[in-house]
């Protein structure tokens, strides 16, 4: 360990941790939520529309999360930060992209005639 | 209230009352009482002997690893047996149960239990033996060996280590209260959509399931995050990457695999949650749900889980076969690539759980191909555990024993995992009881690891041996047992029964089932030696009191502490030259070195935090369960107000001074040389040019558990 340990904060991982950084990510992860859940409420978009614009909300929460709160990124103090988002990418395009495509072929071959409703 | 309730609903007891007691239950209500006395027994012996004080401060409120390791075992033990009284249930069920002439009683048709009251049963016995059995027993072991063996004084977050396994005690107690208030779920140890949904399961059983199952997630996450850290960052001096032995190795990738698949699970049930809760249609047919999503969500959980179990079990077996074969592992690169490639593999495969599900030969193949793909990791393993055995000198011991049994059952569950992941055979036998002779299989590669890694590990925990005569007696008849069960479940597979049958219907498979209720009974011997085993061997403690390396020929490096391994592990962190660190330490002359100076060490202090939360998070999870909404919030309230008084009070820890410690070490190797009448006393810091027995400044060069927990993590 290259940095004495006798006082926590002196970390750089603690270093980084902020007031402004945890409240701006609980914030814009509230902020929208409640927008997605209105939105499906309300109905605010037709069903596609919405499905995209709650998708994109899901996204941006996610980034906001990963960096605000759990401080992932790609700065040299922060080396196995940065190994799990190494790790963390893949995984998340497997899991995302065969649901999806497992989902579109179910689709396919058990309702043809309705593919476009989802 | 979002949802329509069916029956009651108060806001001081939710949906609790007395008639959801079941007290006219021929089988829950003797054993309830059974309960409540043993219970107050207990208690009445504990005052009586004046153990609180001890079991508190010993036990209830300790941060030490070995002893959080050796409570989660306890649980998993005690769980095991819960467990496998429900499996004993099911085979009766359906050995009696079988047939349109076959008698019934309490209240059943056919055999004594409902189908209510057996669906509970199947779903309890599922859930508990991989989540509250399997889970714990494991990581019980990694708890205690991990830190051991790569030289650390504790995990790397004390507190966080206990809170784990209160959380996971939490989730046993629930799922134990759940026999005797209200019920269980029926809908299967991993749910089906929209069965779990209010509409079909109006109970309060589906609510169980769901809470148990978070808060073990919870708890094993919690482990999981830790055990990571302590292995990358606690590591003692020289103890680098491709020294470290293959336990610790299966324990990251296994953790790795746990961390980023339970979040899956937690999500699937927090939707499933407010589907109940709030009246959501995440998985109901109408209003836009999707059934599958539940099946494909869990699933991206399960079958990584099967492997987060699988892989620590592959760990304990590369550590007993060299042992006991007088050689080096065979292939130790290779077995390190294998663990990772196996976990990798894991997370492609998930939809062989549902195959028929029928999203069509594309889909199929290719998970499918993936399937089969990690039969080549688990090959390499199977043949570097042959090839280590190969021309070894090879011991017959127990534990030994018990690992080879492991290794057959791992061809068994192989080979039919590798037909199962073919879907047009998939096809034929999903659903069947084929998959639950598959599974068990498997399973029992795990029970076989256990039981072989408690006779392996208990003297470096407790000091003494383990009766061998008695642990083989144990091994046979369980042995017995798996083949009179299981072997008779694959041909009834063939035939076509399916799963989770309260009533057998076709006369023919009797035979097939007497056989396996044979083979329940002959399982029950073996509990029986279980418990004569641990009499016996404690009865004769002194006889069989071990020495550091207890076997003679151990290599790893926990075997370098002393039996029983002092609280504070290694009193100086040792340097670690080689791979096989004790095996070169005995060539070297140097396995058994006194250090020249002892220098102070800090400890963490013991805390009640861990316990008081736990206990928290059981009453959260019961609050739920009944929908007691002032009793969730207050809980929750409480276990966010103590983690903030914990992180703000923190932990100072505490000292044990150089002296205190020379003092603890001259006694305890007093009696290693009376265990095994060897030491070098006053050992030379240095030996043979770059070879290091202890670093130099001593305990600050190793992991300092003390640091992190300050923080109040
Ligand atoms: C050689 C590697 C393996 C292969 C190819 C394999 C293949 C499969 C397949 C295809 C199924 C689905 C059967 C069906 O439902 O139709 C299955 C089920 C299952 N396997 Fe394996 N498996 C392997 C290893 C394991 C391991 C290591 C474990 C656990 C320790 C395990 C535990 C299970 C469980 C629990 C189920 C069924 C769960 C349920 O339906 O309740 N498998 N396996
Ligand atoms: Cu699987």
């Amino acid at each position: 360990m290259s940095h004495g340990h006798s006082d926590p904060v002196q970390h750089p991982e603690v270093q980084m941790s902020s007031v402004r950084g945890y409240l701006s990510g609980f914030l814009i992860s509230v902020l929208l939520m409640l927008a997605a859940t209105y939105m499906s409420a309300t109905h605010a978009f037709p069903p596609f529309g919405l499905l995209m614009v709650i998708t994109v909300c899901a996204a941006i929460a996610t980034i906001a999360q990963t960096y605000f709160l759990l401080h992932i990124d790609t700065a040299e103090h922060n080396i196995w930060n940065t190994v799990s988002l190494v790790l963390f990418i893949p995984l998340f395009v497997l899991t995302i992209g065969l649901t999806w495509w497992m989902f579109s072929q179910l689709y396919l071959h058990t309702m043809p005639a309705m593919t476009g409703m989802h | 209230m979002l949802v329509q309730l069916p029956g009651g609903w108060n806001p001081l007891l939710g949906r609790l009352a007395l008639d959801q007691i079941p007290y006219d239950n021929p089988i829950l209500a003797p054993l309830f009482v059974a309960v409540v006395v043993g219970t107050i027994l207990l208690f009445g012996l504990i005052t009586y002997y004046r153990k609180w004080g001890y079991l508190w401060k010993e036990w209830l409120t300790t941060v030490d690893h070995k002893k959080l390791g050796v409570m989660y075992i306890i649980i998993g033990l005690v769980m095991l047996f819960r467990g496998f009284i429900d499996g004993l249930m099911i085979r009766t069920q359906q050995v009696w149960a079988n047939g349109p002439h076959s008698s019934g009683v309490f209240g059943a048709l056919h055999g004594y239990l409902t189908p209510f009251h057996f669906g509970q049963v199947y779903s309890a016995h599922g859930l508990i033996m991989i989540l509250l059995a399997a889970t714990p027993l494991l990581v019980g072991f990694m708890n205690i060996i991990v830190p051991i063996q790569i030289g650390a004084r504790d995990m790397a977050y004390p507190y966080l280590n206990a809170l784990g396994l209160w959380i996971t005690a939490a989730a046993a107690v629930l799922i134990m209260i759940s026999l005797f208030v209200g019920d269980f779920a029926h809908n299967g140890w991993f749910g089906y959509a929209p069965i779990f949904e209010l509409q079909y399961s109006p109970g309060v059983g589906v609510d169980y399931w769901i809470w148990t199952l978070q808060l073990t997630a919870l708890g094993t996450t919690l482990g999981g995050i830790n055990l990571l850290v302590t292995i990358i960052k606690m590591r003692a001096p020289g103890m680098t990457w491709f020294r470290l032995p293959i336990f610790v190795w299966t324990s990251l990738s296994a953790n790795i695999i746990a961390l980023t698949s339970f979040p899956a699970l937690q999500v699937a049930l927090g939707l499933v949650a407010a589907d109940r809760y709030l009246g959501s249609h995440f998985f109901t047919a109408g209003f836009g749900g999707n059934l599958m999503l539940y099946t494909n969500l869990f699933w991206i959980w399960g079958h990584p889980e099967v492997y987060f179990v699988i892989l620590p079990a592959f760990g304990m077996m590369s550590e007993i076969f060299p042992t006991f074969s007088e050689k080096p592992l065979f292939g130790y690169v290779t077995m390190v690539a294998a663990s990772f490639a196996i976990a990798g593999v894991s997370w492609m495969v998930w939809l062989h759980h549902f195959f028929t599900m029928g999203a069509g030969p594309q889909v199929n193949s290719f998970f499918s191909v993936a399937t089969m793909l990690v039969g080549i990791p688990t090959g390499v393993k199977v043949f570097n555990w042959a090839f280590t055995m190969y021309r070894g000198r090879i011991t017959y011991s127990a534990a030994m024993l018990w690992a080879i049994g492991a290794l057959f059952m791992l061809l068994v569950g192989g080979m039919t995992g590798m037909m199962l992941a073919i879907p047009a055979i998939n096809y034929m036998v999903h659903n069947s009881v084929f998959v639950i002779a598959h599974f068990h299989s498997m399973l029992l590669v795990i029970v076989y690891a256990i039981f072989g890694s408690v006779i392996f590990w208990f003297p470096k925990v407790f000091g003494f041996r383990l009766d061998e005569y008695w642990a083989k007696v144990m091994f046979w008849l369980f042995t017995a047992g798996s083949a009179l069960v299981f072997v008779p479940m694959y041909m009834l597979g063939f035939m076509g029964m399916t799963r989770r049958l309260d009533y057998v219907f076709n006369p023919a498979w009797h035979p097939y089932l007497e056989v396996m209720e044979v083979g329940i009974a002959v399982y029950c011997l073996s509990v029986l030696a279980f418990v004569v085993l641990l009499y016996v061997s404690i009865r004769d403690r002194v006889k069989n009191r071990a020495g550091a390396d207890a076997w003679g020929t151990a290599r790893s490096l926990e075997w370098l502490a002393h039996s029983p391994v002092p609280f504070y592990n290694f009193a100086v962190t040792p340097h670690v030259n080689a791979r096989d660190e004790l095996a070169w330490r005995r060539e070297h002359g140097m396995d058994a070195l006194e250090p020249e100076r002892y220098v102070d060490i800090h400890m963490p202090s013991n805390t009640g935090m861990a316990l008081y939360i736990g206990a928290l998070t059981f009453v959260l999870g019961f609050g739920l369960t009944w929908r007691i909404w002032w009793l969730s919030l207050l809980s929750l309230a409480a276990i966010i107000l103590l983690m903030i008084i914990r992180s703000f009070r923190g932990d100072d820890g505490y000292i044990i001074t150089g002296a205190e410690l020379e003092r603890m070490e001259k006694e305890a190797l007093r009696n290693r040389a009376q265990a095994d009448g060897k030491y070098v006393s006053g050992g030379r810091g240095q030996v043979a040019g770059t070879a290091i027995a202890y670093g130099r400044n001593g305990a600050s060069m190793g992991g300092d558990p003390f640091n992190s927990s300050r923080d109040g993590i």
